[in-house]
């Protein structure tokens, strides 16, 4: 059985703290620890499913524990009751805000009390779930300064794909970022669409943490069988933005594989019944992203394929 | 004076965006040139309230031939989330000043960041009206990041009170200033107001600087008072007081009081028995740069800032 604690407590004006909790389960074999962190995003709900089922399997095996496992399923725990992305009141992106500071507003005090709570874990898992807009295959994103340490880690998740993508300084305003410059091997798993639930991404996440507490001796069981994921350095990601504004309605499935010249989709009228553009895949490969939320003004994201500029399917 | 789009994005059920420019002086004028940027955010009323008395103001000025170099004013970035209450982007939440350089085969906001971007190019001066990003109400300051390219001489023409000269934090990499500073304009913000509504004095304030700005720099032909000499302060001048409990908040003073060590700046009350949880003292003397501006206050908000000249506690080089 875990231990529940209120790691990190923030008073509210009105008779209510503010609080972060974490169940932790711990082993008496090693000191190894993993952090598991859903919820920086509010209105990001598969880490959640993800936690609910490790923490099953965690209490239904409690023999195989070796070291610590501490599951932080809600962050932001305000936005995540109230379908709010970012920390509700400032208004502010709670995942560009970190390390954050004791002595600034509430989301850098959350950022800073969720860095200190987690330092000294040897792992942190971060799971997304891109946003209302996108829907995202099991995936894990690293900076590519971090490639070396972080890619084989990675590789024993259990997911499909690994993106290694150039640093933005940007970025390093984030929690995965704050966790590997203090030392604590840090990965983001982006999966699945905002404010939804996909069971399979899931069980599919599970499998990947339970093989990777397996390698790292957190936990005493045999690794899993895992899929290898595709590695984004034998190809390239191309980019399909709507080119107007208008209504998108998909014609291939996620996770699809297609040729170059496949029509992803339509962006219709809605007022005059027209078909206002189609979009066509510019390279073969992989539909790795699709768009979720259909109303798209000109930029929007539609989707990523994965694959080569010849047009070959991966 | 020319009035003219320099962005037009259709959208899928509203009327167009526009984002509109106003031009004094020749477009070839030899003298120098500035560009001033108003409302980015949705709630940024008192820049919009700011840039678009300049555009009056300075209509006013061209018909006397007053204008010498070239001034461009763009009062409203965002009309979408000013027209509905929206602070951000309405559609994905994105910050308009969080998207620069952009990018012209991006997302919406990087396209609409790099078209406005590649209109501001090339101006000798920058500036950009901003709010706070907290919820503090603070006297009008000029925010100055340290990118390297930046120029402190030329602001302090603006004759404000304070300069916060600081190191850039990383996320201000993706932020207006720092991008235009990288391709050699002079730029920088002046921040002032509580965001969502107007504060008549402090946009007089910055209306009066930004005048005395262009006749400093020649690119106004119109004799103006004197302002201050600004102080230059870094994040290790400024005195950060906590509230350490949360509740209903109650100031005793207001920005730009001299206080004097252990005198009572506010009082926090317990918002359902009322009585007093905190009671919060000046523990130096200094100026009361900023305040918190919102009734309810939390846990370890930052109350007050003092500015001084001695460094006196609560050290954060962090924050601003």
């Amino acid at each position: 059985m875990g231990v529940i604690e209120e790691v990190l407590t923030i008073e509210l004006p009105v008779g209510e703290n503010f609080r972060i909790q974490r169940c932790r389960y711990k082993g008496e074999k090693s000191t190894k620890r993993i952090s598991v962190v859903s919820g920086i995003h509010g209105d990001e709900l598969e880490g959640q499913y993800v936690c609910f089922l490790l923490g099953q399997w965690l209490r239904e095996n409690p023999d195989k524990i070796c070291g610590i496992i501490d599951i932080y399923p809600a962050i932001n725990s305000l936005g995540i009751d109230s379908i709010t992305r970012s920390v509700p009141f400032y208004d502010v992106d709670l995942n560009r805000t970190f390390p954050g500071s004791k002595n600034d507003f509430l989301p850098a005090q959350i950022a800073d009390g969720v860095v200190n709570v987690m330092r000294g874990s040897d792992l942190a898992i971060d799971i997304h779930s891109s946003n209302v807009f996108l829907r995202e295959i099991p995936q894990v994103r690293i900076a590519k300064s971090q490639e070396k340490v972080l890619v084989p880690l990675a590789n024993l998740l259990n997911i499909d794909f690994v993106w290694v993508h150039d640093a933005v300084t940007v970025l390093e305003s984030t929690f995965a970022h704050a966790m590997n410059t203090i030392g604590t091997k840090t990965l983001v798993v982006e999966m699945g669409v905002g404010m939804r639930l996909g069971k399979t991404y899931g069980h599919q996440l599970l499998d990947g943490l339970l093989n990777i507490m397996a390698h790292e001796g957190i936990l005493d069981i045999e690794p899993l069988e895992v899929r290898f994921p595709i590695q984004s350095h034998v190809g390239e990601v191309a980019y399909l933005n709507a080119a107007c504004p208008g209504l998108f309605v998909p014609d291939m499935d996620h996770c699809q594989i297609i040729e170059k010249g496949s029509v992803v989709g339509h962006i219709v009228s809605a007022l005059s019944g027209e078909v206002l553009d189609e979009v066509i895949a510019p390279i073969g490969g992989m539909l790795f992203t699709i768009r979720a939320y259909p109303i798209v003004y000109e930029g929007s994201l539609l989707g990523r394929i994965f694959g080569k500029t010849s047009g070959d399917a991966q | 004076m020319k009035r003219f789009d320099i962005v037009t994005l259709e959208s899928p059920n509203r009327a167009p965006l526009r984002i509109e420019g106003f031009l004094f002086g020749e477009e070839n004028s030899e003298g120098p040139s500035v560009a001033i940027i108003g409302a980015m955010s949705g709630d940024h009323i008192n820049q919009l309230y700011v840039a678009s008395g300049l555009v009056d103001y300075l209509r006013a000025k061209e018909e006397e031939g007053k204008i010498v170099g070239r001034i461009f004013v763009i009062p409203a970035v965002n009309a979408y989330a000013l027209n509905m209450g929206e602070k951000n982007w309405p559609l994905d939440k994105t910050d308009l000043n969080m998207m620069f350089p952009g990018y012209a085969q991006g997302e919406t906001t990087q396209r609409i960041a790099a078209r406005l971007f590649e209109t501001l190019k090339g101006y000798d001066y920058g500036v950009i009206l901003e709010g706070r990003r907290d919820q503090g109400m603070c006297l009008p300051y000029v925010k100055l990041i340290q990118s390297g390219y930046e120029d402190l001489e030329s602001v302090k023409d603006l004759g404000m009170s304070f300069i916060y000269y600081r190191p850039y934090d990383p996320i201000e990499t993706a932020m207006l200033q720092y991008n235009w500073q990288l391709w050699a304009t002079k730029a920088f913000s002046i921040v002032f107001g509580k965001n969502g509504a107007i504060d008549q004095g402090s946009c007089d304030e910055v209306h009066t600087a930004i005048v005395r700005f262009l006749s400093k720099r020649g690119i106004l032909d119109f004799q103006v008072f004197e302002g201050h000499t600004s102080n230059v302060i870094d994040p290790n001048r400024i005195t950060l007081i906590k509230a350490s409990r949360a509740g209903i908040f109650i100031s005793k003073v207001h920005s730009g009081s001299h206080i004097k060590k252990g005198e009572v700046l506010g009082v926090i009350l317990d918002a359902l028995s009322g009585e007093k949880r905190e009671k919060m003292i000046s523990p130096c003397e200094g100026i009361v740069t900023c305040q918190y501006a919102h009734p309810l206050i939390f846990q370890n908000s930052i109350a007050f800032r003092i500015a001084s000249i001695e460094l006196c506690c609560q050290i954060d080089p962090k924050s601003n």
